[in-house]
């Protein structure tokens, strides 16, 4: 028998999960519209997030949430130093640029995973945290453990900073200008470098934050980011490629939808389900369910 | 002095190399000491020599769609699966020798290529690609999940005596897949040699990688063409995991639907030299070798999976044109440096 109670527990658990996924898919869609890139490593920068959660909050005092602004900083960085090569391979006088562009993703995704197999092993890790242990009763639906509360709050704060920051302030509009046309931005006395650099290098910290909250929730593990990776690549798909607020929606329904099936279906067909959808989804959508996405 | 000596020296091997005689000639002897090289080999170095032959033909198979045609399949490895399974069912399910299993696992495959290329072709670049990714998982995972495929128990291929369906002395051993492999692989080298390099087809195909709407606009029937490359190279990659699974004897989708196997024959590809014959050939030898060698010698089965990440991204950023490019002097010490000038200037960031 469906009792309301565990159909209203499943929606709210998988609003809580699309929180944290909006903070992961945003970064990603962010990308591909300022660099038309279409970025393979993003569920590495979710594992790498969540692997940094499990090692370094043991010295931060054993708490998983103190390393969220860490990851973003230490990420924001890294993607700062990314995108400089990304940059490179896709412009120029090199055949192919598309290619050159996925493939180095491609590339950077397995040195990532590679590396962090080989050299913390193949086990998975918890992420510790002591403040958030118990549950939070909300009555006539149900208990929630806090840890799901609390992450997909920091979630959506994070992702208020980020649209103000986008839309709100003048590196936000430099990036936008970018999105919209490079050589007009450039004119216009964008510095495409620096702006472009800060939009990978604020992708890459998003996205690493959205690890740490999927290690607090979940756990880490080395082959835990293509699962992520097909994660973001819906939520695109969804949303139409290169359309940002498309990617709330799109967060949410991936949120709901893996709760559900999990409770209803049955986990095994998760995965099916969704590599189905998104490959009929680009055959018969490609500007993504709402419409507003970009069609090459 | 000494430089200008190597330079007319590479330049004497290019013109020479560049000549269709030389071409087979090249393939002639590759085929001869292919065939003698086992009599020399054990057991142990004939897996890795068949293994070496294996990954050249599937980086090649992956080649003729990714590297002439320009449309990046990162499903490819499906099909690979597709033909072990298909294999091991008909092996299996209808009691039928390898030989058949082979033969239907080809045909499967192509008409199966044929169905999903039919809608899948009409998207191109990025969406080419997740899509054909999108759609190698599903495969994997429709694998696990239903009755045919032994789910996520996998499936184990009859072996023994009889199995094969061609006159054998004896069992089907290291020597009969050894020459098994040969054989396709040799098949795939000329059939992309003579299809690509040498035929009114592969200079359609190549135009329309360069530029699909001049090349429609010259009369040339895009749609048609690529599916043609499409379904030829899915079918060759299923015959290759065809034989692949009678050799390996034991198929799960996790080992044989694995992304890593499409990943493995798009690197292969890209390191050696894209849209060139020469470029699987090179990339496979050392991928294939690479891997075994750091397992072998470093007893380190994961350390493999960075050095392959760094050698794609330097690859990509240093030699675009892959090994091919570096023997034909297209990559030389200035071109690096003028990438490295050009690089540190996406770094001026204030």
């Amino acid at each position: 028998m469906v009792s309301t109670e565990l159909l209203g527990q499943s929606i709210v658990n998988g609003l809580l999960l699309g929180g944290i996924y909006v903070t992961v898919g945003v970064g990603f869609a962010l990308v591909f519209g300022v660099l038309e890139i279409i970025d393979f490593a993003v569920g590495e920068y979710v594992m790498l997030g969540a692997f940094m959660g499990a090692i370094v909050a043991p010295v931060v005092g054993g708490e998983g949430l103190f390393v969220v602004p860490l990851a973003f900083v230490a990420f924001f960085l890294v993607g700062m130093i990314v995108q400089p090569f990304l940059h490179h391979v896709t412009t120029g006088d090199r055949p192919m640029p598309l290619l050159m562009g996925l493939v180095f993703t491609f590339g950077l995704a397995i040195f990532m995973r590679g590396s962090v197999l080989t050299i913390f092993g193949p086990n998975t890790r918890a992420v510790p945290t002591k403040t958030l242990e118990g549950g939070i009763d909300v009555t006539g639906i149900g208990t929630f453990p806090e840890v799901r509360v609390v992450t997909a709050v920091v979630g959506v704060l994070a992702l208020v900073a980020f649209m103000y920051y986008l839309y709100r302030t003048t590196g936000g509009t430099a990036i936008r200008a970018i999105a919209e046309d490079r050589d007009i931005a450039r004119l216009m006395g964008v510095n495409i470098n620096r702006y472009q650099s800060i939009a990978y290098g604020v992708y890459a910290g998003l996205t690493a934050t959205g690890g740490v909250f999927i290690g607090l929730i979940y756990s880490a593990g080395p082959g835990m980011g293509l699962q992520y990776t097909a994660f973001a690549f819906f939520m695109i798909v969804l949303a139409g490629l290169g359309y940002l607020p498309g990617i709330i929606i799109s967060g949410l329904v991936l949120g709901l939808a893996q709760s559900l099936t999990a409770v209803y279906i049955g986990g095994e067909l998760v995965f099916f389900v969704l590599f189905g959808m998104i490959y009929v989804l680009l055959l018969v959508r490609p500007e993504g369910l709402l419409g507003k996405g970009e069609v090459s | 002095m000494g430089a200008e000596n190597d330079l007319s020296i590479r330049n004497r091997i290019q013109a020479l190399l560049d000549r269709d005689d030389a071409h087979l000639w090249l393939f002639a002897a590759g085929t001869l000491f292919l065939t003698v090289l086992p009599l020399a080999l054990n057991t142990f170095w004939t897996r890795i020599a068949l293994g070496v032959l294996l990954w050249v033909g599937l980086a090649q198979s992956w080649n003729m769609i990714g590297g002439y045609a320009g449309y990046l399949d990162f499903g490819h490895g499906a099909y690979f699966g597709a033909g072990a399974f298909v294999t091991g069912i008909v092996m299996t399910e209808l009691e039928l020798p390898f030989v058949a299993g082979l033969l239907i696992a080809g045909v499967f495959c192509a008409v199966l290529a044929y169905a999903v290329g039919v809608p899948t072709l009409r998207l191109s670049g990025a969406y080419f690609a997740i899509a054909t990714w999108a759609f190698a998982e599903a495969i994997k995972e429709l694998a696990l999940i239903i009755e045919i495929t032994g789910g996520t128990y996998g499936m184990t291929i009859p072996t023994g005596p009889g199995t094969a369906g061609i006159p054998l002395v004896g069992w089907p051993d290291e020597m009969f897949f050894y020459y098994l492999m040969l054989v396709l692989t040799l098949g795939t080298i000329a059939l992309a040699y003579w299809l690509f390099e040498h035929s009114e087809f592969g200079f359609r195909v190549k135009a329309i990688r360069d530029h699909e709407d001049a090349a429609q606009s010259l009369g040339i029937d895009a749609t048609k063409i690529k599916r043609r490359v499409y379904v030829l190279s899915c079918a060759i990659a299923a015959l290759f995991g065809s034989a692949n699974a009678y050799y390996i004897t034991f198929v799960h989708p996790n080992d044989v639907l694995a992304p890593i196997i499409t990943d493995q024959m798009i690197i292969m590809a890209l390191l050696g030299g894209l849209g060139t014959i020469g470029g699987p050939i090179i990339g496979g030898v050392l991928i294939f070798l690479l891997n075994r060698m750091t397992s072998l010698f470093l007893g380190q089965t994961t350390l493999y999976l960075p050095l392959i990440g760094v050698l794609i991204m330097g690859i990509v950023l240093f030699a675009p044109s892959g090994v091919v490019g570096i023997l034909r002097g297209e990559v030389g010490r200035e071109d690096v440096k003028r990438n490295l000038r050009e690089l540190a200037e996406k770094f001026n960031i204030l």
